[in-house]
């Protein structure tokens, strides 16, 4: 459904995007993670024909970003911070946006009181934008973005200034949507991107880190193994043999004092080494007791963290 | 229905229904009564030639006011993104932004013949000469207009959009007004090319071509402009 091929944006002389290849199917919610300054939004100006690429091009159902009016009718779009006319009232202002997108007259009315109950404005149909508060102007221009029906919705971080009810109640409506829309959506908070998408992908300094889904991502960025094991018995020589097995095993364990037992942490670079069954069989032959053993995933913090470590900002 | 018909109802609602349009609407109104009363009860003369004459600075100082917030303020609160994302093109943009300018200055222009029908019951009143020098307050109107809403495309604060177009109205004005006292070769392009002075050339009630032309062409061209500028945008 989109599909950016080589997208590339320089302002004056800086990258802002650059060489971003991603695809994003039909009926999926794909997320764009990235810390501030990355180029999500100009990545989603670009998608959206506001901004021109300076090189590569993006398909949206087939017709290129040249296609400009073609694509805009098949995109929805919330721009950062959810702009709209204060002066409008907001059933003025959906109005306007239908007009604009040319809905014809007889089915304008339907549209906006479809929409309005879907983002849940019925009682603020006839006050002033001005007057509401962010969650509601948000949830306005999401009302306006989808207002054509359009096929695919591009969100530019469409829950920040909320009060997590108001999060929880977009994360829903977005869900809700997803099956049957495509949607792109930014964001930083990684929570949201992990509660609401189907796959993400990570960008900074304007390149695509990482592409999948959280699992995907969480794995391929740990590169080896890690198990977190509480054993009842002698520790020390439960690690000493699995050492003799497996000499590149990275261990710290702690002794719980109140109940004698100890927490180790094992790492091995090898995801395939099968630290776990060793760790068990290890711990059967010195006869101790293995109380817990979990394998340790990266959160997507981690995996977050190290993408985009120590880019300069 | 046209993307520039809707954008041109939008913002003339927002020109009649909000305080910012109906301000500036009331202001120019008092202004132009007060100087409509004042010069007529001086000369005791059933014309409106002193009206006319003051009609100009008026719309110096008014119609940036009224055009100030059109572009400028879509560029500050980032719903130019908005409206340049949905399938319009710029033209449609530039275009009916200018209309709904012009209707608003229209309607006040309109409201104004009130002074020439009141005038009527009082005496005997040229009304081909009015006619004329109507049409000629519309186009300097119309042409003034287009130079303010390429004032407005200019920035994203509406004050110095004002500015701006003050600014480069005040300069047509003061070189028309020292004109005979350039280059013969200056006065003759300053005469050809300004607006103000086609505009005393309808002022005479003789409506020719050329004064029409000159004014099609100051709005065409800063109309340009403007969607030069916005277009130009995109690329920086």
């Amino acid at each position: 459904m989109i599909k950016a091929d080589n997208l590339t944006r320089k302002y004056g002389n800086q990258f802002a995007v650059q060489h971003l290849n991603f695809e994003v199917k039909r009926g999926e919610v794909m997320g764009l993670l990235g810390p501030n300054g990355a180029g999500k939004s100009t990545t989603m100006k670009m998608l959206t024909c506001f901004l021109p690429p300076s090189s590569g091009d993006a398909t949206i159902d087939g017709y290129g970003l040249s296609d400009s009016l073609k694509v805009r009718r098949l995109v929805g779009y919330l721009p950062e911070h959810a702009p709209s006319y204060h002066d409008l009232d907001v059933e003025a202002y959906l109005q306007f946006t239908g007009k604009m997108h040319g809905i014809p007259s007889a089915t304008r009315k339907d549209k906006i009181t479809e929409m309005s109950r879907a983002c849940g404005l019925e009682q603020v149909m006839f006050r002033r934008i001005e007057e509401l508060s962010k969650g509601y102007r948000q949830r306005v221009g999401l009302a306006a973005s989808m207002l054509h029906d359009p096929q695919c919705l591009i969100l530019d971080e469409p829950t920040t200034g909320l009060d997590p009810n108001q999060i929880i109640e977009i994360r829903h409506l977005i869900r809700h949507l997803g099956e049957q829309k495509t949607v792109l959506l930014s964001s930083h908070i990684l929570p949201e991107v992990q509660a609401v998408c189907d796959r993400m992908m990570i960008i900074d300094d304007g390149e695509l880190q990482a592409l999948g889904t959280s699992d995907e991502l969480s794995k391929q960025s740990q590169g080896g193994s890690a198990v977190i094991a509480t054993i009842a018995g002698d520790a020390a020589k439960v690690l000493e043999r699995l050492h003799k097995e497996l000499p590149e095993l990275d261990a710290s364990s702690e002794q719980n004092l109140e109940t004698g037992h100890v927490v180790c942490e094992l790492y091995h670079p090898d995801p395939t080494c099968g630290l776990a069954e060793k760790l068990f069989h290890a711990v059967v032959a010195e006869h101790s007791v293995l109380l817990e053993l979990r394998n340790e995933q990266a959160s997507l913090e981690d995996v977050f963290r190290k993408l985009t470590k120590g880019s300069p900002s | 229905m046209n993307p520039m018909i809707a954008l041109c109802q939008k913002e003339w609602r927002i020109s009649m229904d909000t305080p910012q349009g109906y301000v500036v609407s009331i202001a120019f109104l008092l202004a132009s009564g007060f100087f409509f009363g004042s010069n007529l009860f001086l000369n005791g003369q059933a014309d409106m030639r002193h009206w006319f004459a003051i009609l100009p600075m008026l719309f110096i100082f008014f119609i940036p006011a009224m055009s100030m917030r059109l572009l400028a303020d879509e560029l500050h609160d980032g719903t130019y993104e908005l409206l340049a994302t949905m399938p319009t093109r710029t033209l449609d943009i530039v275009l009916g932004k200018y209309l709904s300018l012009l209707g608003h200055i229209t309607f006040l222009l309109a409201l104004t013949l009130l002074y020439p029908l009141t005038l009527s019951l009082l005496g005997n009143i040229d009304s081909g000469l009015i006619m004329a020098s109507y049409l000629g307050a519309w186009l300097l109107a119309a042409s003034f207009a287009a130079i303010c809403l390429y004032a407005s495309s200019l920035t994203s604060h509406a004050m110095i959009a004002y500015i701006v177009g003050l600014i480069l109205l005040l300069m047509i004005f003061l070189l028309s007004q020292i004109s005979p006292t350039l280059s013969p070769a200056l006065q003759d392009i300053i005469n050809m090319l300004g607006p103000i002075s086609h505009y005393h050339h309808l002022l005479r009630g003789v409506v020719s071509f050329d004064d029409v032309a000159v004014f099609v062409m100051v709005i065409i061209t800063f109309l340009s402009l403007c969607w030069f500028d916005l277009e130009r945008r995109r690329w920086r």
